[in-house]
């Protein structure tokens, strides 16, 4: 919880300003005057989550009572990414809770997590639920824009979702958030070109994106992240939050030469898009990606839809990751923000929605095994979709996460602030070009 | 025999602000034009000074402790030179072949611009005819359609299985269909070229509609050919609206990174532009953001320099 002394000099300023007529106290004078960013701050408060050191975040307030009555005729706000979220099934939702006058005014997005931040920062858009990353949730509730949840008013949680996020690394006793997608990072690649048994009977798949004989057809993401944890694991590295000099050396050594090797280029649709177009022959890919990539891919048809897959290391080792879903401090309509989330995260809903953006929720009732056999509502639905297929395809059937894969698994969390700028150092070399 | 001279002007000292002698014209206040300028003063430290202020201090600043977003420190005397010295260091080290690529880019682009709109030009202020008004608006068309929506139609065209490959294919020019969206400088090129034509078009017209027709036909009179007419009227009557539309063209190209995003994505491809696109929407780089918009600025300051010495030496010489 943060005190009167935590103020931040801007806060301090802006108050300050505004009692200019009354008499400031010594102190506060030298805190503003101070060096900016040197006052204290909620920034200590902030620790950083990992599987082997789980974090209780603290409270910041108390949840809404569980009585407390759905907002009467308001107006849904969502603030998330974009293309995440099916709108038939908001409108299923608002449908369901007509009696309400609950209304919809549509999706307020953001294309990166600092873009989202700092949306929900300037106070100016009320989201009343929101789509964080696991790095960003500690400093989120530092910086109090969340507000705790009533677990008594999102019972679906413990019905239909996955033990392992019942009590998470990152938010112990779920205080802030609930799961929302579950996804790997691998390889996606187009098996015309890498036939299924090729990459996975390579030694080392992760090297394929650094093979030559895909020189100009090899895209990764603009994501710092995710493409040096690919470059940690094609060197066998499993901590991708590595602060060690000699495992980033490697990863600087190994991006320069992917430049001259094949002349990757970066694209956020590296793999839902033009990997689906033939741009690409292999990418860095997101699972869900991969399995979203068919609504790309005019004329949606069965058999382009086979034209690409995706690899992830049969041993589920490799990186694994899931967003999530709170409820933001200056929320409108908290009730009704939990009233959707627990029928977002409920069975037939979370997969519903699957079946249109491809990410998979973590839900007990569907069988992991069945995923690449099952149609999903969309499917069925699409009038422009040719033919029906399942969740996910059978050919890819890497895409599909299991909750043992969690406990396995690597994780991208936070990094402290010097060793993120050492990553962000590494990454700038890389797209500025240099070369080995 | 001597011609008596006219008696010279007498100059006499004038209050400023007093009518001249015989001059019964109104006379205004002495702050009446300058206060025409208030309006542009007022919008210059607005949308300018103010905002330029707050760049300097974000490259000068810190970041916010939990969100690593930009804070900037307003006050000079706390400002820290760290990661504009960082900055400057890398830009000597592996960011140098960045300002190299974006130098070679724009300065081709801008040359074949110049090339192309200048006959475009020529063309339309001298043979236009009754047609100036539809040529001109032909040459405005691109402007209803916004940059980005042109790009992306480039894409594809370009694609491998676009129409420019078909055609190149069909008339046998290329045996294969060339990857020109693989991260290739002559796309980038390509992309620049075509999206601020039209910049370099419009400047050039008015500059060669308003020679006087007199002077060339006293070139021809004076027994110069076509081309040497061209080189020795047209030409040099010309230079000042010449360089007005590379400094034009040439200042947003500094900065574009939209047309490399789109058109190729390639790290080796990567401009100026770029790394400022990337740093602002990364965590804890703000800062450094900020630092290369400076140093763009400064960069492009020079050829703005140069266009303002140039432009006041021919309005001595006039």
């Amino acid at each position: 919880m943060r005190h009167a002394r935590d103020l931040s000099r801007r806060e301090f300023l802006v108050r300050a300003g505004g009692t200019a007529a009354a008499v400031p106290t010594l102190s506060a004078i030298l805190e503003a005057c101070s060096k900016p960013g040197t006052a204290a701050s909620g920034s200590e408060t902030v620790q950083i989550a990992r599987p082997d050191n789980p974090v209780t975040l603290p409270m910041n307030g108390e949840p809404i009572a569980t009585d407390t009555p759905i907002e009467q005729g308001a107006t849904l706000q969502i603030l998330n990414w974009s293309v995440y979220m099916w709108k038939y099934v908001i409108n299923q939702f608002v449908q369901q809770y007509g009696d309400n006058g609950i209304k919809f005014s549509g999706i307020t997005t953001f294309n990166n997590m600092d873009e989202g931040v700092q949306k929900l920062q300037s106070g100016k858009i009320k989201a009343d639920v929101f789509f964080p990353t696991i790095d960003v949730l500690g400093k989120l509730v530092a910086a109090d824009l969340l507000q705790p949840l009533n677990h008594d008013l999102i019972p679906a949680l413990q019905q239909d979702n996955w033990a392992v996020f019942q009590n998470p690394y990152y938010d112990q006793g779920w205080r802030y958030s609930v799961p929302y997608t579950i996804y790997t990072t691998g390889v996606g690649y187009r098996r015309d070109v890498i036939p299924d048994d090729v990459i996975h009977g390579m030694d080392n798949p992760w090297s394929i994106l650094w093979d030559p004989a895909h020189k100009g057809k090899v895209g990764v993401y603009p994501s710092y992240r995710d493409v040096m944890a690919i470059a940690l694991m094609k060197n066998g590295i499993t901590d991708l939050n590595t602060s060690n000099d000699a495992d980033l050396e490697k990863v600087r050594t190994d991006l320069l030469a992917m430049i001259d090797a094949v002349s990757p280029r970066i694209a956020y649709d590296a793999s839902y898009n033009k990997l689906q177009r033939g741009v690409f022959d292999v990418t860095t890919a997101w699972s869900g990606d991969v399995v979203a990539g068919w609504g790309y891919d005019p004329p949606y048809t069965e058999a382009s839809y086979k034209g690409y897959g995706y690899w992830f290391p049969a041993d589920r080792k490799g990186p694994i990751d899931n967003d999530l879903i709170a409820i933001p401090k200056n929320a409108e309509h908290p009730r009704l923000a939990h009233e959707f989330i627990n029928y977002w995260i409920s069975f037939r809903h979370a997969m519903d929605n699957f079946s249109w953006n491809g990410y998979q929720p973590p839900q007990t009732q569907a069988d992991v095994n069945e995923l690449t056999k099952t149609q999903g509502l969309y499917s069925k639905q699409s009038s422009s979709w040719a033919a029906p297929t399942p969740y996910v395809g059978p050919w890819m059937p890497d895409a599909v996460v299991r909750e043992t894969d969690f406990p396995i698994g690597y994780r991208e969390g936070p990094l402290p602030a010097d060793v993120d700028d050492h990553w962000h150092e590494i990454w700038s070399e890389f797209t500025a070009g240099v070369g080995s | 025999m001597s011609v008596p001279s006219e008696p010279g002007p007498v100059r006499r000292r004038r209050r400023r602000g007093a009518p001249a002698d015989g001059d019964e014209r109104v006379h205004y206040s002495r702050w009446f034009w300058p206060s025409f300028t208030i309006p542009a003063t007022i919008w210059l430290a607005i949308l300018f000074i103010l905002p330029l202020y707050t760049v300097i201090s974000i490259a000068f600043g810190t970041v916010d402790p939990i969100f690593r977003g930009p804070l900037p420190v307003y006050e000079p005397w706390w400002w820290s030179g760290e990661q504009f010295g960082k900055v400057l260091n890398d830009s000597f080290g592996f960011y140098r072949i960045v300002y190299v690529h974006t130098f070679e880019y724009v300065v081709v682009a801008s040359a074949i611009c110049l090339v192309l709109a200048y006959a475009v030009a020529y063309y339309v202020a001298r043979y236009g005819g009754k047609r100036k008004t539809l040529l001109l608006l032909l040459l405005v068309a691109p402007f209803f359609i916004s940059y980005l929506m042109r790009m992306l139609a480039w894409i594809n065209l370009l694609d491998t299985e676009g129409y420019v490959n078909k055609i190149l294919t069909f008339l046998h020019i290329t045996p294969h269909p060339v990857d020109w969206l693989g991260g290739r400088p002559s796309t980038v090129i390509m992309g620049l070229v075509y999206g601020y034509i039209p910049y370099m078009i419009l400047p050039l017209y008015a500059f060669l509609d308003r020679i006087d027709v007199n002077l060339l036909e006293a070139g021809r009179d004076l027994g110069a050919g076509p081309a040497r007419t061209f080189l020795r009227v047209t030409l040099p009557l010309s230079r000042p609206g010449i360089l007005a539309a590379l400094v034009i063209v040439s200042l947003p190209m500094f900065g574009d990174y939209y047309t490399q995003n789109l058109l190729s994505g390639s790290p080796k491809t990567t401009m100026l532009g770029n790394l400022i696109d990337e740093a602002v929407g990364s965590t804890g780089q703000g800062p450094k953001a900020a630092v290369f918009v400076i140093i763009l600025m400064v960069l492009v300051l020079i050829p703005m320099l140069y266009y303002m010495r140039s432009t006041s030496r021919s309005l001595a010489v006039r």
